[in-house]
């Protein structure tokens, strides 16, 4: 058997797996459809703004709705001692005045 | 019948195959940590875009326009009376009074998040019931109740018990009956949450009576929200107001991998590949060098020499980027991303399941692909070229 031959049988071994894998995706795409559903009506219920991510601080709890001096005063002279602060990145400018 | 440049370009793919075969170890070690870090950058972007297309599903429904106090730069609780000012602003269909805040549990060093509100003045709040596991919301009547996210039932290692309590300010207990659980569907928003009457809230914060964390406002019409929203900057210029749209654009760039540190990184790790190899390859071993010249003896040009060495970069290259990013999707689908949740969750002793579908898009592969492959290529068949166009017998002499 050339080199070549054996690289085709395992190049269509990786098509197979990845073909495998995106009908996966297909398939967790749909059921996390109706996760969605019910996260919504949990959103709009509660009037929830942000993803339960991580809990650490509450910069990085509720991003989106947090006090923008709030790493700044968790700590003296410290401006980012927690982890997740430093590998997210910084809100955009939320207010609108 | 096989064209017969096709066939040379077979017999070329053969020998390279042959050739990266004779120097397996290198090459496999090559292509191993050439996918690994590929992996790492795929498990990354994969995992920040399936969060931040969940954030852009799940965070449509929020609340039109939030409004916070703002004290001496920080946010502090807002006056009731505020509603009573508003009511004045034609186009404002809905204020709901919001209290929520966090409690740190001092045994178990977790963070909770306490929300009280009136859910049934809420959009969709006469359906909240489904996003349960059991139970219901706490009525209106019914004081000390509350429903719970999964994993501050598992934290407080409740079981079958339906009380706990929870440390008022001044140290005194006030106790709850678990009502609820947020279904397992509802994790990725209810984790760390306890959902409760405005009161209880109260009572457990010593707020007082006259004051919320924030107020909740919808509009008669959806496409006044930035106008309105302005109109209450204006009149209440001590509050800071927040639209729907600016929540929903606060996910679209916190997790994004390209402004992170960790991306940061992940780009080093990378170039510090493509040096490496550029490195390797600039300074072909003597062995190289002699099979080079042998093969230009023997007849060989110098464009067939550069497509072995372009196929033998096109083949590591290749696989460990197939290799890698097909790891990846194994990684954050099956394996909840593992290895990057504790850069996700930092501290966080509530770790909320990723149940999230990879976010696999043609821009960003290309992207991955063009900082990968296309350097490696470039670090290995330039030199190649260099040394293919020296004199053969001055090569293997």
């Amino acid at each position: 058997m050339r080199p070549s031959h054996i690289l085709l049988i395992f190049l269509l071994l990786l098509v197979v797996i990845d073909a495998t894998l995106y009908l996966h995706a297909r398939r967790l795409a749909l059921d996390l459809k109706d996760d969605q559903a019910i996260q919504a009506i949990a959103v709009a219920g509660l009037g929830i703004t942000d993803l339960c991510v991580a809990t650490e601080a509450r910069y990085t709890r509720h991003p989106a709705v947090t006090d923008p001096m709030a790493p700044f005063m968790d700590h003296p002279g410290a401006i980012e001692h927690f982890p997740t602060g430093s590998f997210w990145n910084a809100p955009i400018k939320t207010n609108s005045r | 019948m096989i064209p017969k440049g096709l066939e040379k370009q077979f017999n070329i793919l053969d020998f390279s195959l042959s050739s990266l075969w004779r120097r397996k170890l290198k090459n496999l070690g090559i292509m191993l940590v050439f996918a690994v870090v590929i992996f790492l950058l795929g498990s990354f972007q994969m995992l920040t875009g399936a969060l931040t297309n969940s954030a852009e599903a799940v965070l449509e429904n929020t609340p039109e326009i939030t409004i916070q106090k703002m004290s001496a730069g920080r946010q502090e609780a807002i006056p009731l009376d505020y509603i009573e000012k508003l009511q004045s602003l034609y186009g404002i269909r809905e204020i709901i009074p919001r209290i929520w805040g966090y409690y740190f549990d001092g045994s178990n060093l977790a963070n909770y998040t306490i929300l009280a509100l009136d859910s049934d003045a809420m959009p969709s709040g006469n359906k909240l019931n489904v996003t349960l596991a059991h139970g219901h919301f706490p009525k209106k009547t019914e004081a000390g109740t509350v429903v719970i996210g999964r994993s501050v039932h598992d934290i407080l290692e409740l079981g079958e018990r339906r009380i706990f309590s929870l440390f008022r300010p001044d140290l005194s207990l006030k106790s709850f009956t678990v009502v609820g659980l947020f279904s397992q569907q509802t994790d990725l928003l209810t984790n760390d949450l306890l959902v409760m009457n405005l009161d209880d809230a109260r009572d457990l914060f010593s707020l007082p009576p006259s004051v919320v964390t924030d107020l909740c406002v919808y509009v008669a019409n959806p496409a006044e929200i930035e106008t309105i929203a302005k109109k209450i900057a204006l009149l209440l210029p001590d509050t800071r107001v927040l639209t729907k749209t600016q929540i929903q654009k606060t996910y679209q760039v916190v997790f994004s991998w390209r402004s992170g540190f960790a991306s940061i990184c992940l780009l080093t790790a990378l170039v510090a590949f493509a040096i490496l190899a550029w490195d390797k390859a600039s300074g072909l071993s003597p062995e190289e060098k002699r099979e080079i010249g042998i093969l230009k003896i023997l007849g060989w040009e110098t464009g067939d020499i550069l497509a072995v060495r372009f196929w033998e970069s096109t083949l590591v290259s290749a696989f460990a980027f197939i290799i890698g990013c097909t790891a990846a999707y194994f990684h954050v689908a099956f394996f909840d991303a593992t290895l990057l949740r504790p850069i996700m969750v930092g501290w966080s002793v509530i770790h909320p399941p990723f149940k999230l579908l990879p976010s696999v898009t043609l821009a960003d592969f290309l992207l991955i692909f063009t900082f990968s492959v296309l350097p490696y290529l470039g670090a290995t068949v330039i030199p190649a070229w260099r040394c293919s166009t020296v004199p053969p017998d001055s090569v293997i002499r």
